[in-house]
């Protein structure tokens, strides 16, 4: 075993061992993961309003599934204005308004809009529109294969009832194009939003509060003892921030799981994802070893890390979404490397980027890493090598 | 410096040469240099703050010396990480993990050297051996007391069968029992043909264990050689210890300034005095005692011991 993997070794024995440090780590994030996910998604239903200047029986259906599905709770207004003014209140959560002529442009095949209010800001709205969308979608869905099987003959209402009977529930397949006060610069609401931003907020928070671990490592006098072997002290670094990268890893993996099979939240695509889910755990775990050659005292270190990390966090996005802020604050939101990260995640998850489409954001994250590898090792040598960071309780005399 | 019974012969295992070390503006070591001989044991003996630990660091590589040379087995050590593997460093302060057991420090150390499989379960089976842990060895070392854990400092520091060994101040805690079997493994050392550097404080240790000492104070040092030449340096000496309570300073003064009296100052109990004559001036002396108003509750005269010595050189007693 080479120095660098017995360091990383020795450290992750000594993790897996501390009781309160592995439930820091694995059962808290995944605990508050679950809560907030409960909040998000739970409670009470989305108030929907809507709008029906159509009377076909093809606008009566779709506010008969809207009606129907759980979690929405619909009303109808007379006029999109009143419509409007309640969303804008908050007494209603989205508004829909079924255009005139949405039941013979639906017959003919022809695209449709349906406008869609909510409050971007409003995260709740948006996870209200969001369900409407999905009902949408899947009303659009059956659309499409009565279209579709008409062609072939029988006639669409006849084709629809089939359509219908079938609970053809595919993906949005968009005949309707709705029209959504959204830019897409937010990740899409309700848990889709919570579930990535609370990923980086953790894996971040744990990391920083692992620098007690190697503050306490330094005071124990055991990178001295490192550095009297013959092993350099970028390799101490690196041994030691090994292991935290690690732990960062396995949570992200189980946060990821637990978002996915629980909440059904989906993280995007795949390649994009795990690149991403890496890099922040490098910055992670470099963070971490930065708060570590900092500190003084472990007690530093656990009581001021987790604050640094939560106010980074805020200043990054993770806590509410940084369109909501003023320029001035979103551009002093990337200094950290949160915001960079949930612009990859929003990248990935509202506008469905791929790995490239996230290389620039994957760049800066890598550019903090290495920043703080660097510092950790310079920090690293001067604790080492004395002043002003020397061990204390220096032995006092004592007669025999 | 005074300089005796200087070692001419080639082939040390370490010297160094002219070490200087500060800190801001603080100098904590000012010219050292000595060079040990394999199966030699070189005591460096000063009191707290002397600039004895950071000697040492500088000899391991973990601080670099402001000025000076160190060469150890032949080899320009400064900046030379290679070097390392031939040194063992025991710190001052036990630097092991508390919550690994001791079998699982000691591989990890052992590791540190690159030793292989085999190896590596070989010399921590010897290191658990010779400090009496085996059957504890799976105990995590929070379980462990403080001379247990002391022991297990020690052993180690000769995972990577050094030739140049650093004690530094191994015993400081220890109870006599453990101590005493410390002594004596390190003069077993010593004839297994390893150099060691042992500091200490404890002029009875030095004076025990080591071949040849050397008396440091504010960093600097100042006489050299083994026991013999160095006490022989204080030419026809008695030294005095009056154990005494009430104010020790003032009682130290006084007995400076009876005729006859060469030094004198005051250590944790009692008034440490060097003379020529001790039984002559002994009564002047306890009479000094009663003027001070301090109580004396026993006297000692003795042969003079490094602690005279270094009394004599410096002015201070080595125990404050
Ligand atoms: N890293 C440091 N920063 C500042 N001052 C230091 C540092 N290391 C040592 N010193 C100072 O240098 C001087 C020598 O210290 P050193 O630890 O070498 O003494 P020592 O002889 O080992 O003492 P002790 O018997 O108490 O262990 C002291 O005045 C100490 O305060
Ligand atoms: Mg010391």
């Amino acid at each position: 075993m080479t120095p660098l993997l017995a360091i990383a070794a020795a450290s992750l024995r000594r993790v897996l061992r501390d009781r309160t440090a592995l439930f820091f780590i694995l059962v808290l994030p995944v605990v508050l993961m679950v809560i907030v996910g409960a909040v998000a998604s739970g409670g009470q239903d989305f108030r929907i309003g809507v709008v029906e200047r159509d009377t076909s029986a093809a606008a009566g259906a779709l506010v008969k599934e809207l009606a129907d599905t759980p979690g929405l709770d619909v009303s109808r207004y007379r006029d999109a204005a009143s419509l409007e003014i309640s969303v804008a209140r908050s007494d209603l959560d989205a508004g829909v308004v079924i255009p005139a002529g949405f039941g013979s442009a639906i017959r003919t095949g022809k695209p449709v809009v349906l406008q869609l209010m909510a409050e971007q800001a409003n995260s709740t709205q948006q996870a209200a529109a969001l369900r409407v969308r999905s009902v949408v979608a899947s009303e659009g869905a059956r659309v499409q294969a009565a279209l579709f099987a008409s062609r072939y003959g029988g006639s669409y209402a006849e084709n629809e009832a089939r359509a219908r009977s079938l609970q053809i529930r595919t993906a949005a397949v968009g005949v309707v194009p709705e029209t959504v006060k959204t830019t897409a610069a937010t990740l899409p609401a309700g848990y889709e939003y919570s579930a990535p931003t609370e990923l980086v907020l953790f894996v971040f928070l744990t990391a920083v509060a692992s620098g007690a671990t190697i503050v306490e490592t330094r005071r124990l006098g055991m990178f001295e003892r490192m550095s009297s072997a013959p092993v350099a002290p970028g390799t101490i670094i690196l041994g030691s921030a090994l292991t935290y990268v690690s732990i960062a890893l396995v949570q992200s993996i189980i946060l990821v799981a637990v978002g996915s099979l629980v909440f059904g939240v989906s993280w995007g695509d795949p390649l994009g994802a795990g690149a991403l889910l890496l890099l922040w755990s490098l910055v992670g775990g470099s963070a971490g070893m930065v708060a570590g050659t900092l500190f003084r005292t472990p007690e530093q270190a656990s009581a001021i890390g987790p604050v640094v990390g939560i106010a980074l966090a805020m200043l990054g996005g993770c806590m509410w979404p940084l369109s909501i802020v003023s320029p001035t604050m979103r551009e002093i939101g990337h200094v950290t490397p949160q915001a960079w990260a949930v612009d990859a995640w929003t990248a990935l998850l509202a506008r469905h980027a791929t790995l490239t489409g996230i290389g620039g954001e994957l760049g800066v994250l890598a550019l903090f890493a290495t920043l703080f590898f660097a510092l950790s090792t310079i920090r690293l040598r001067a604790s080492v090598s004395g002043s002003p960071f020397r061990r204390h309780a220096s032995t006092r005399a004592v007669r025999p | 410096m005074l300089q005796v019974g200087r070692q001419e012969s080639s082939g040390y295992v370490l010297e160094c040469e002219g070490l200087a070390k500060s800190f801001g503006d603080r100098r904590a070591v000012e010219g050292v240099g000595f060079r040990i001989a394999p199966g030699e044991i070189y005591g460096l003996l000063g009191p707290n703050g002397a600039g004895k630990t950071t000697t040492m660091k500088m000899i391991c590589g973990l601080l670099r010396p402001d000025r000076g040379s160190i060469t150890i087995a032949g080899r320009q050590a400064i900046g030379n990480i290679d070097v390392r593997g031939l040194v063992g460093y025991v710190p001052q302060d036990v630097a092991l993990y508390p919550d690994l057991s001791a079998r699982e420090n000691l591989q990890f150390i052992g590791r540190l050297y690159r030793l292989d499989r085999r190896t590596l379960a070989e010399r921590v089976a010897e290191a658990l051996a010779l400090t009496e842990l085996t059957e504890r060895a799976g105990d995590r070392l929070d379980a462990y007391s403080g001379g247990m854990r002391r022991r297990l400092n020690i052993a180690a520091g000769l995972l990577n069968h050094p030739r140049l060994l650093i004690l530094d101040e191994p015993t400081v805690g220890v109870d006599p029992q453990s101590r005493h079997a410390i002594l004596e493994r390190v003069q077993a050392f010593g004839r297994d043909g390893l150099a060691v550097v042992y500091t200490t404080h404890y002029m009875e240790e030095a004076e025990r264990v080591c071949d040849r000492v050397g008396i440091i104070d504010h960093g600097r040092l100042i006489a050299e050689g083994t026991r013999r030449e160095l006490v022989a340096e204080l030419g026809e000496h008695d030294s005095i210890e009056l154990e005494a309570s009430g104010n020790l300073d003032r009682l130290a003064e006084v007995c400076r300034s009876v005729p006859g009296v060469s030094t004198a100052a005051a250590a944790d109990h009692s008034v440490q005095i060097v003379t020529e004559d001790g039984r002559s001036i002994l009564p002047a002396v306890l009479e000094a005692a009663d003027r001070s108003g301090c109580a004396v509750t026993s006297v000692d005269v003795t042969e003079p011991d490094l602690e005279a010595v270094f009394l004599h050189l410096t002015g201070t007693a080595l125990r404050e």
